[in-house]
């Protein structure tokens, strides 16, 4: 059964239309990634799906149901779509630990000790147990991103969004947070990952989608569009990003 | 009497109290200047003194040092004017405030530049007038704008010595026609007033000196 | 009293005179400026609790998701930042009584000075909030939190972290504004001030008393907020 369904989603800011009818699904365990040039409607299109930008038109089925309905609970959605950002966004106030139980403490109403067992937990899974007690302006920007992941997976969600997670990061770091991403594919983690970063992609050996314009151009194993696809766009996207890391 | 009655007979202060308001501000920008160059130029045996100027004057309630002004250097013998006593008290707080948004300002310049201008051999008091002060004094105007308006609103004190401007008016009008909110909102609505022409003063005199891309909004 | 050759004679006695004269009618007046002080103290005390609380109230309401209510808060605080305190109170003071609303001069100085304080305080809390990462609060709506959750956690404890400079400075500010609370009756440190000058016309000393006071006052409040400072400020938070 597909975990999440997305059937004709649309989204215009003004007179420019951002999503031109998106159609993909994303089985249960399984880990997608959206490629894509800037500005193709890859990010706005993740933040339509835990509505963070209200959709325009079309369906977004999570677990059969549909969620672009005005009745639906949208809090408790988010609460079950973790959501990993560029800029890791940890709350400046608080500890990585506190980072974690925050949301287990206030929205699943856990005690301060589950909460803390819980967070501990996490940070070990992403080797950050030691740097617990830190602020986020003592950590580097890969213990950041990891505490920031940490964070998401403490809520037990449905599903992992990741928006460009190693875009903000140095190579060594980046190659860190690829590392970790992939674990969690083989712990099976269903994962939906909007990124730039063609390691990330090949190497999670994901299902691609490769976004353009507010569509869909095309979606197939990361191999058989890295190179030499029959669409010019996709070719000169992958040739351009070749140069850029040479 | 109607409320625009009112207004009319309030604006009357209105000149007394730009006045005010201007004098002290003008003590102050004096006095803050004098205090930012005395530290930027750190003058020798200077420290001590200005160090407890800015304290004690930013520690004293204005009512306070206004009253020892007016009412308390004439038991000396002193006899001193209201407006001096204004410009004394109001306007020499201000200058302690002033001087603590002129070396925030200060702090803010790069130090990179100020090199560059001592490797070409300008002489220290060259550097002063010519770099430092001049972008100081476009960074600073927010706060001095903040302080401007802290003047204006404490310039109803210059009522308890006597000088006729608006709050005057108020209460005097106020005890002979028991109309007191009417009246006070009149008095509000002129400060208002006034507030907004020190605003768009001072954003006209921002605009003339404005330098494409640096520091200012 | 003091014979009038001795005045005369020797110059240097008449201002040691003064003084000890002014130190006895400082001692015989020492309960009424105490209890001034009091007056003082409660009066700056209560309204920089309430101004605080007040002023988070307004702040909250400038993020209400009604464009209304935003508008309608950003004219309060316009209002009562624009308005001069004395006006404000004397428009409590002397002008609600012709609708028949009388307060006591501590009444009026409390809500004068609260609705006064709490507009600052709100403008302060809403430019500290400017410096929040835009990227947090959205990861905060992307966990599930609601608008007021947000608010309690994400924001607010960070924003009270930020603006403790300007938050204790406004203490300082409601310590020394009291003493205009004496020009709508209330008899606080400076009216009884007021009153030991009256009695005797030692003005200078007295007013100079005063402004001591205050200042003795004061520098108590900023060692208390750099304590304060040096304790809740956060790694990487501090402006």
């Amino acid at each position: 059964m597909a975990l999440l369904e997305v059937i004709g989603l649309t989204k215009r800011f003004g007179d420019r239309t951002v999503l031109k009818g998106i159609d993909f699904s994303l089985e249960e365990g399984d880990t997608k990634v959206i490629m894509g040039p800037s500005g193709c409607g890859k990010s706005t299109l993740l933040r339509c799906l835990n509505r963070l930008i209200e959709p325009d038109g079309g369906q977004i089925l999570f677990r059969s149901e549909d969620v672009t309905r005005a009745d639906t609970d949208v809090r408790l959605l988010r609460q079950r779509i973790g959501f990993v950002f560029q800029q890791f966004a940890l709350y400046r106030h608080l500890t990585a630990l506190e980072n974690v139980t925050l949301a287990l403490r206030k929205l699943k109403g856990m005690s301060s000790r589950d909460a803390d067992a819980k967070a501990l937990l996490e940070l070990r899974r992403m080797d950050m147990e030691e740097h617990r007690a830190k602020y986020p302006a003592q950590l580097s920007g890969g213990q950041k991103q990891r505490v920031a992941i940490a964070r998401a997976l403490a809520m037990d969600p449905a599903v992992l969004f990741f928006d460009e997670p190693t875009s903000a990061l140095d190579p060594e770091m980046s190659r860190e947070v690829v590392a970790l991403i992939n674990r969690l594919r083989y712990e099976g983690v269903t994962m939906l990952c909007v990124t730039h970063d063609v390691s990330l992609a090949r190497y999670v050996t994901a299902q691609v989608i490769f976004m353009d314009a507010g569509e869909i151009r095309a979606e197939d194993e990361p191999e058989r569009l890295l190179s030499g696809h029959h669409d010019p766009r996709i070719r000169e996207f992958f040739g351009n990003l070749g140069h850029a890391d040479a | 009497m109607d409320f625009g009655r009112i207004l009319l007979l309030l604006a009357q202060g209105a000149g007394q109290t730009i006045l005010v308001t201007l004098a002290c501000i003008l003590t102050g920008l004096g006095v803050g200047l004098g205090v930012a160059v005395l530290r930027r130029l750190r003058v020798r045996g200077t420290a001590w003194l200005v160090e407890t100027y800015t304290y004690v004057f930013r520690a004293v309630p204005v009512l306070v040092l206004l009253f020892i002004m007016f009412f308390g250097l004439p038991a000396l013998g002193l006899k001193v004017p209201p407006m001096l006593s204004m410009m004394l008290s109001l306007g020499l707080i201000a200058g302690a405030y002033l001087a603590e948004v002129f070396r925030g300002a200060m702090d803010a310049l790069d130090p990179q530049e100020l090199l560059a201008a001592e490797a070409m051999g300008l002489p220290r008091w060259q550097i002063l007038v010519s770099i430092e002060l001049p972008q100081m004094l476009r960074l600073a105007v927010p706060g001095m704008l903040n302080e401007f308006t802290t003047v204006l609103k404490y310039s109803p004190f210059a009522y308890t010595v006597g000088i006729p401007e608006i709050t005057r008016q108020a209460t005097a009008l106020a005890s002979t026609t028991l109309r007191g909110v009417e009246i006070y909102l009149a008095a509000g609505l002129l400060y208002f007033g006034i507030f907004q022409l020190l605003r768009i003063g001072v954003r006209a005199v921002e605009k003339r000196f404005e330098i494409p891309g640096f520091g200012m909004h | 009293m003091i014979p009038e050759s001795v005045n005369s004679s020797a110059i240097w006695v008449m201002p040691m005179l003064e003084l000890l004269g002014f130190w006895r009618d400082l001692v015989a007046y020492g309960p009424q400026l105490v209890e001034g002080l009091r007056k003082t103290l409660v009066l700056a005390g209560s309204v920089s609790v309430s101004g605080l609380l007040g002023g988070i109230l307004v702040f909250g309401l400038t993020l209400s998701q009604q464009p209304a209510v935003r508008r309608i808060t950003e004219a309060w605080v316009s209002f009562f930042i624009g308005m001069p305190l004395l006006v404000l109170l004397f428009l409590v003071y002397y002008g609600l009584p012709q609708w028949g609303i009388r307060l006591s001069p501590f009444a009026v100085a409390f809500w004068g000075f609260t609705l006064n304080v709490s507009a600052y305080n709100a403008r302060y809390l809403a430019t500290a909030y400017r410096s929040l990462d835009a990227a947090e609060l959205e990861a905060a709506h992307a966990q599930g939190f609601g608008a007021s959750q947000i608010f309690l956690w994400i924001i607010l404890p960070q924003v009270l972290r930020l603006s403790v400079p300007a938050l204790t400075n406004q203490v300082i500010l409601n310590l020394k504004d009291s003493s205009i609370a004496f020009l709508i009756q209330y008899t606080e440190f400076f009216a009884q001030v007021q009153e030991l000058a009256a009695q005797n016309f030692r003005f200078f000393q007295a007013y100079v008393l005063a402004g001591l006071v205050y200042l003795a006052l004061v520098s108590v409040i900023v060692l208390a907020a750099r304590r304060l400072e040096a304790r809740i400020i956060l790694p990487g938070l501090e402006r």
